[in-house]
């Protein structure tokens, strides 16, 4: 067998070409292809220019030679085999390397500011060029997860969590380049690991190693909660404590163990995961648990795609695994991805593709993945030389991660302009 | 006189005399017929019959001699006179004095040769004096011994009228007509016949049983069972058969079978029973000159006897496939979860970390070490959160189990401080301080063997609480599941201090062992139950803390033990080894261990029970840690099952040494283990 009936089609019509099959050699591999396409593109368009193309046989990166690849997924080679062909993916770019002090233990960046928590018990913001803006120091122990509430022009709401069992809602002003700990949010009984604003940022979520998630309020307000803590030798620190107290408004008790990580898959649904081997959701009007996804291992984290309403989870083997929340029977896990030697600690989804996310690990590897080509991820970004511990994505196309090397590192991720709005 | 005398001291001698030889009861019968006839000769008769009846008992014979009328002492053992002059009284009651014998042996020999009257001489005992009998008494003698009555003149014979015979006569003997009264019912009778009557109404009396007609011969095989005949017939082993003669015991054979005449000698010389033929090969002529085999008898009764001793016994051969020996064990895969790779290694010690333990939440680990620091460490992200430097190499450190304090145990040198390392929930952490704080020193203070102090300036910013000085090394530090009670070893060859008990909460020491039993490599708490476990090198002793006596000795069956183990439900004990063996208890089976394990091929140095999972884990010298599933289940009829399941390595051995310790995370199927390399690792 050395010929194959092969039709190309794409969906953008910038590169399309006649829909008619061709035959092509059957150990063709991906450059061949790319070629193939060129000749054609540049028959059909005077001033073409040469673009690198990836293929996808029946919805999967083609990796191989073709008739390996179709011998492998089982494909026959009798019929005319549909080959979609897309842009190939530009490597992300390093950008920047942004050293702190300690380990980084968590990031969100939007479009404008980089907002860093580190080990070093600070949070920190940055520029997006790696210029440090803002120190925020107020915890007394290591910060956990930093989050951005919101932004009405120049002051800016965030929040950090710490290990010291408080969340700080921080009001910073860019101009003035002030910053001021507006409350401190305090309930748990253990360190908070996680938090997350809920998208009509009025409200967020905090999970804890207590086994609790509580939701409280991410309004500034000027008055202080009052906290029922009888026979406590809390109250004479009260005052040396940075903001305002502030007391949840629900906790959501359920799991097992420790929440590890915890968002909103949407304005009333709540979506945690746990060292207890369950990522559960749960209704955030009631504070009841609506379904619960089992695994079989600790989770570290977990990404939601409104793109694709999939749940990517990491956890503590070495696989990356996608989850349908919405099912209720049948295998929950749809795919895994397998090329980490080590624990998953981040999984961020891309925010503007839904076949793409980004994973990090404590075998140093940051890697990029194409839910399409499942067997092997896109690209491996090799920068840190320790643990990786949190990686972030933002619209703009920013792929920042951060960790145990101290170092944060940016990559600059333009997905090809064509594919950019499917 | 005479007669009646003899009768009634002769009649109770009959029954006796009966019983005995049925010879003399028939010469007795003779005496008796006798003496009917003619007393006189009876009297000379007497010594005669004693004479014959020597071999009965004397005092039988002394009744015969009781007609000896002189002397009066009656029927007694006249050996009671023996140490007398006397021999008995006279009838005047005057004394008889025994006639005095001067013959010896050697007289009594000369008489029996000389004395041509010695045979008929007899010794009367009652007077004490010898006896010659004359030619009649001899006579009568000879007669009764040959079954002749003792007169001469009484004819047996004499001719007698039969009255009663076999022939019925026309007369009857007597003519008597009936009596009346044997026409006339008893009233007796019928008294007693009512008496039986109402007996057997009443139930007293009981029908005789039927006997039961047991046949006297029956046939043996009637009830057997034809399949066992079949069976026996199957089983028959026939004889095995003779071999058919050859050339060699042909008459006329070869002359290659013929022996030469070394050979023959050679043959003649040997054993017969190492030879190989058994007889000599000959050659004749003609089978006419074959002369008679000789041996023939011979042959056959060594052909009996063999068949007869041969063991016939059929040996069942059984085909046994090697690998269905192997008993079943269910794949590791199917034992899921248990660790299986490393995952994190917190690096950090400078030295060989000795100890490690996990904090009751599992998200904590505590590490001491031989480079005088204990550490502590966030279990999920390897980071060092705290380091506190002591003034010794750390021999043990042990994160309280109780989960509402906040307080790790850690022994170096000869102190034990208890830290409270401030992670974890604050609420805890300072409710910890306040308890330890708020502590009052009791009115009567005892002295106690170790000394209890506060923790004051940079030792307290570090988080010590509390210092225990005690008077010699400790080497292990353990707490109770309670988390208040703290048991801690001093290893000492013979001293009775090698094992105190702590109170955290009264600050009080107890010495629970008066005696040494050898030197205590570790200790343990039961989980559940008040019992404490002492691992000696070759032993380890369960005693009941309550009635303070020794419930158990466990024989470890290895040369030292290093690490032990409690299962958290309490009944099974694991016991690592330095002659690289792991030994499983069951304490409901036996004191022997249950199961022997040799995977490690080095010193284990520690041994660690999951908490919920069924796992445990040993680390040993050569730097690996072993990973099994150990099911032990409720029924008590199930024995425990063992599965090695994974072989973790990791750490790199340094100067002979690998793993250190293990312990297991609290809650997940995580196994830590420290090394001699200076780190502790993860495998998940």
């Amino acid at each position: 067998m050395s010929q194959l009936q092969a039709r190309f089609f794409t969906e953008n019509k910038k590169y399309a070409i006649d829909d008619v099959p061709f035959s092509i050699p059957a150990a063709s591999e991906v450059a061949d292809l790319s070629n193939v396409i060129n000749k054609l593109l540049e028959a059909r368009i005077a001033d073409h220019k040469h673009v690198e193309f990836d293929f996808l046989v029946r919805g999967q990166f083609l990796r191989s030679s073709l008739a390996s690849h179709m011998d492998t997924e089982n494909i026959s080679t009798e019929e005319v085999v549909e080959i979609e062909y897309v842009q190939k993916f530009t490597a992300p770019q390093p950008e920047e390397c942004i050293m702190h002090d300690d380990w980084i233990s968590s990031v969100e960046a939007d479009s404008e500011w980089i907002l860093t928590g580190s080990y070093d018990k600070t949070a920190r913001i940055w520029s997006l060029e790696g210029k440090a803006v803002m120190t925020m120091a107020g915890h007394t122990d290591v910060v956990k997860d930093v989050a951005w509430v919101k932004r009405d022009g120049l002051s800016s709401l965030l929040l950090t969590a710490s290990l010291d069992q408080t969340v700080l809602l921080w009001e910073w002003n860019s101009e003035q380049n002030k910053v001021k700990a507006r409350h401190c949010c305090r309930g748990h009984a253990g360190s908070v690991d996680t938090i997350v604003v809920d998208p009509s940022r009025t409200k967020f979520c905090s999970g804890s190693w207590d086994k609790m998630l509580k939701i409280w309020s991410a309004v500034p307000t000027e008055e202080e909660d009052e906290v029922e803590e009888p026979n406590r030798p809390r109250k004479k620190q009260k005052t040396e404590q940075l903001g305002l107290t502030r007391t949840p408004l629900m906790t959501l008790s359920g799991h097992n163990e420790a929440v590890s990580a915890v968002l909103w898959t949407d304005a009333e649904e709540l979506c945690s995961a746990s060292w207890d081997h369950t990522i559960r959701l749960w209704d955030v009007e009631t504070g009841e648990q609506k379904s619960m996804l089992t695994g079989s291992k600790v989770f570290n984290c977990i990404s939601y795609s409104p793109l694709c309403r999939r749940l990517a989870s990491g956890s503590t083997d070495r696989h990356v695994r996608l989850w349908d929340p919405r099912s209720k029977d049948g295998s929950l896990v749809l795919l895994s991805l397998t090329s980490h030697t080590g624990w998953v600690t981040a999984v961020r989804w891309s925010p503007s593709n839904q076949h793409q996310l980004v994973s990090g690990s404590f075998d140093n590897i940051v890697k990029l993945w194409d839910i399409r080509s499942c067997k092997a991820p896109l690209y491996d970004l090799a920068a840190h030389e320790d643990r990786v511990l949190c990686a972030d994505w933002t619209d703009s196309g920013l792929i920042l991660s951060g960790g145990a090397d101290n170092k944060l590192y940016t990559y600059r991720y333009s997905a090809y302009v064509s594919d950019a709005g499917a | 006189e005479d007669l009646s005398g003899f009768s009634r001291i002769c009649s109770p001698q009959r029954g006796k005399l009966d019983k005995t030889a049925g010879t003399s009861s028939i010469e007795i019968m003779d005496v008796e017929l006798g003496y009917s006839l003619q007393p006189v000769s009876l009297i000379a008769l007497l010594p005669h019959a004693h004479f014959l009846l020597h071999s009965l008992s004397p005092s039988s014979c002394l009744a015969m001699c009781s007609q000896d009328i002189r002397n009066t002492v009656g029927n007694i053992p006249m050996e009671w006179y023996k140490d007398y002059p006397h021999i008995g009284y006279d009838l005047d009651g005057k004394k008889i004095f025994k006639p005095i014998r001067t013959k010896d042996e050697l007289d009594e020999f000369l008489d029996k040769m000389e004395n041509p009257d010695y045979w008929r001489t007899v010794h009367n005992k009652m007077t004490g004096t010898d006896l010659r009998l004359s030619d009649e008494q001899v006579d009568l003698v000879h007669r009764l011994q040959q079954g002749k009555f003792g007169d001469v003149n009484f004819n047996e014979y004499e001719p007698a009228i039969d009255f009663f015979s076999s022939e019925v006569m026309i007369h009857p003997v007597t003519n008597r007509p009936e009596d009346k009264r044997s026409f006339i019912p008893s009233l007796i009778e019928k008294e007693k016949v009512g008496k039986l009557v109402h007996a057997i109404k009443m139930g007293w009396i009981k029908p005789r049983r039927p006997k039961e007609t047991a046949p006297k011969y029956y046939d043996l095989w009637a009830q057997e069972d034809l399949n066992t005949v079949l069976g026996r017939h199957k089983m028959h082993i026939p004889a095995p058969k003779m071999r058919l003669p050859g050339h060699e015991e042909s008459y006329n054979p070869p002359p290659e079978y013929l022996l030469t005449e070394e050979e023959k000698l050679a043959w003649e010389q040997q054993d017969p029973e190492d030879r190989r033929v058994s007889f000599l090969p000959q050659k004749y002529s003609c089978l006419r000159a074959v002369p008679a085999f000789s041996r023939f008898i011979h042959e056959r009764f060594e052909r009996c006897l063999d068949l007869y001793l041969c063991p016939r016994q059929r040996k069942m051969r059984v085909n046994v496939n090697p690998e269905d020996l192997i008993p079943k064990l269910p794949k590791p895969k199917d034992l899921q979860p248990f660790p299986t790779t490393q995952s994190l290694v917190y690096r950090g010690h400078t030295s060989l970390v000795r100890s490690i333990s996990v904090s009751p939440s599992g998200q904590w680990l505590v590490s001491g070490s031989d480079d005088c620091t204990v550490r502590f460490w966030e279990v999920s992200t390897a980071r060092c959160l705290k380091t506190v430097e002591v003034s010794g190499a750390v021999k043990s450190v042990a994160w309280s189990p109780n989960p509402a304090v906040c307080l790790v145990a850690i022994s170096y040198g000869e102190t034990i401080v208890l830290l409270n390392p401030g992670l974890g929930d604050k609420f805890i952490c300072s409710a910890t301080d306040q308890l330890i704080s708020s502590y009052e020193e009791p009115e009567e203070s005892k002295e106690q063997s170790v000394q209890w102090t506060i923790a004051e300036g940079s030792d307290h910013e570090h988080g010590q609480r509390l210092i225990l000085k005690h008077p010699k090394a400790v080497r292990q530090v353990t707490w109770h599941g309670k988390g208040d009670y703290l048991a801690c070893v001093m290893p000492d060859d013979n001293s009775s201090l090698q094992v105190v008990i702590h109170q955290v909460s009264k600050r009080r020491t107890q010495n629970p062992f008066r005696k040494s039993k050898g030197m205590v490599q570790c200790v343990s708490f039961h989980p559940i139950r008040p019992y404490f476990f002492v691992a000696t090198q070759r032993y380890v002793r369960v005693y009941n803390l309550i009635k303070q006596e020794l419930t158990k000795k466990l024989m470890a069956n290895c040369k030292w033990i290093s690490s032990m183990a409690v299962h958290p439900g309490g009944d099974n004990v694991i016991c690592g080894s330095y002659d690289c063996r792991l030994a499983w208890f069951d304490l409901d089976l036996s004191t022997k261990p249950y199961k022997m394990l040799r995977h490690h091929k080095k010193a284990l140095r520690g041994v660690a029970y999951h908490k919920h999972y069924p796992l445990f884990a040993s680390g040993s010298d050569d730097g690996s840690v072993i990973v099994c599933h150990g099911m032990v289940y409720n029924d008590l009829l199930q024995n425990p099952l063992i599965v090695p399941v994974k072989v973790l390595k990791g750490h790199t051995i340094t100067h002979d040494l690998g793993v250190l310790d293990v312990a297991f995370h609290p809650s997940q199927p995580w196994v830590f283990s420290s090394g001699a390399d200076g780190t502790v690792r993860l495998f998940t």
